[in-house]
């Protein structure tokens, strides 16, 4: 399914779950009524095609935003990648980190299967956080001082050499794959979490919940760095070029 | 993820190919891996290099490669392919096809065929493979001690392809793909010690 502005954004939900976080991340909390995508973007200034391509990109591993490019600031895209960041490494990584820490108290057998597990998922943190640090420290500052350098190019007419130096293109090349570890890490408990006893009903509880924040928090990722991939790079790259045109 | 038999299709259009995800997603165990066009570039070597359990092809889509990449294909043992065919295919397409999804056909006798085509055994087969050969826990031992594939194949004497294939076998059986992950494994079921790793 396509999703555009004249459906009705609690229908689009009701048709995919999924899009909960996208559009919470967008700050239209539930409860926003019979309204069309439309009518909810210009009740709540949100830009319709952004949310639109987002939108779509969660909902179908298939769908490529060409048309929608360059209707929206790169700003906007970098302050929706960056909550995510926030939302990823202050609420989803600490609930996760808890379910495992229950999962210590509740588990009466043998730990070594869980210490392995819960050192697995705290290494894969340091490597997100630099992931996102990264992006946060450098690839970010640099496209909002394009768009920025982009936007007063018409009444300066010195070029900024800073700015020159970088490229996304080098973000892109080197733009490593996040999600392949939750991967293992769903398989490891999938597979191998030790067996408790029959009756530790609340084990068998919370690593259910946690394999499904798993599952969740995966995907999520996933999509994400599709919209890094194939949003935030072409606009960007065709920024590039039209700074570069003004040499 | 071992247990399921990979599917690709060849067809270029997409009214086709949407046809043949439905009937492929009607059916447990099998699934769909990658749709490529007729006249891609190296088709053959792509196809090959995925290590399908079956390929789909629609022999309209190949045109004239049609010859040269199904007389390929069919001298790989263990490849299925299942023809798209339409009642005015002529018969020295026809006959290439052991297996065949009529495109006059209903969705039972399709589904019906799809079934004959992958076979219980192939479902067996995959199931089996569940644990690692000894070779590959060979392998696995000394992946997870942090060396490279090249090293590897060096200490053991292979060749570097021969490394990657095994890699590729061990990723699948157990749906671990990365060294950090395998290594999680590895301690967890007593393959090394704790002091054998950095
Ligand atoms: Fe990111
Ligand atoms: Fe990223």
């Amino acid at each position: 399914m396509l999703i555009v502005g004249e459906m009705k954004l609690a229908e689009v939900i009701h048709h995919d779950y999924n899009l909960v976080p996208v559009v919470n991340r967008f700050n239209i909390p539930l409860g926003f009524g019979d309204g069309t995508i439309k009518q909810i973007c210009a009740e709540r200034n949100v830009n319709l095609e952004f949310l639109l391509s987002i939108l779509n990109t969660f909902h179908d591993p298939q769908y490529f935003p060409k048309d929608h490019l360059k209707s929206f600031p790169a700003s906007i895209i970098v302050n929706y990648l960056h909550k995510a960041h926030t939302y990823y490494l202050d609420e989803k990584i600490p609930q996760i980190k808890q379910m495992i820490k229950q999962l210590f108290e509740l588990s009466e057998g043998n730990k070594k299967t869980l210490n392995l597990i819960s050192n697995f998922f705290n290494n894969y943190c340091k490597e997100f956080e630099s992931h996102v640090d990264r992006e946060e420290a450098e690839v970010y500052p640099y496209v909002l001082a394009l768009e920025e350098a982009l936007k007063n190019s018409s009444k300066e007419k010195h070029i900024n050499e800073e700015l020159l130096k970088y490229s996304i293109g080098t973000y892109e090349e080197d733009h490593e794959d996040v999600e392949e570890k939750l991967f293992d890490m769903k398989s490891l408990i999938i597979k191998y979490l030790p067996l408790e006893s029959a009756d530790n009903k609340l084990f068998e509880e919370v690593s259910y919940s946690l394999l499904r924040e798993l599952f969740v928090l995966e995907k999520d990722l996933n999509e994400h760095s599709r919209i890094e991939d194939l949003i935030l790079v072409p606009k960007v790259e065709g920024m590039e070029k039209q700074y570069k045109s003004k040499l | 993820m071992e247990s399921v038999v990979s599917i690709y299709i060849v067809e270029n259009n997409f009214l086709l190919r949407s046809g043949i995800e439905g009937l492929i997603q009607e059916i447990p165990g099998l699934i769909l891996k990658e749709v490529f066009e007729g006249n891609e570039k190296n088709l053959y070597e792509k196809l090959i290099d995925k290590k399908p359990d079956i390929i789909i092809v629609d022999p309209n889509s190949l045109g004239d490669n049609f010859i040269s990449i199904i007389s390929k294909l069919q001298d790989e043992a263990d490849i299925k392919i299942i023809g798209l065919t339409r009642e005015d295919c002529p018969e020295n397409i026809c006959s290439r096809f052991k297996y065949q999804l009529p495109y006059e056909a209903n969705k039972h006798i399709l589904l019906e065929n799809l079934r004959d085509a992958c076979g219980s055994d192939a479902l067996l087969k995959k199931n089996k493979q569940g644990s690692l050969s000894k070779r590959e826990l060979v392998i696995l031992k000394e992946v997870v001690k942090g060396l490279t594939n090249q090293e590897v194949a060096d200490k053991l004497f292979l060749s570097i392809h021969t490394v990657m294939t095994h890699r590729k076998n061990i990723t699948k059986k157990l749906g671990i793909k990365t060294v950090s992950g395998l290594m999680v494994y590895a301690l967890m079921n007593n393959i090394i010690d704790i002091n054998e790793v950095g």
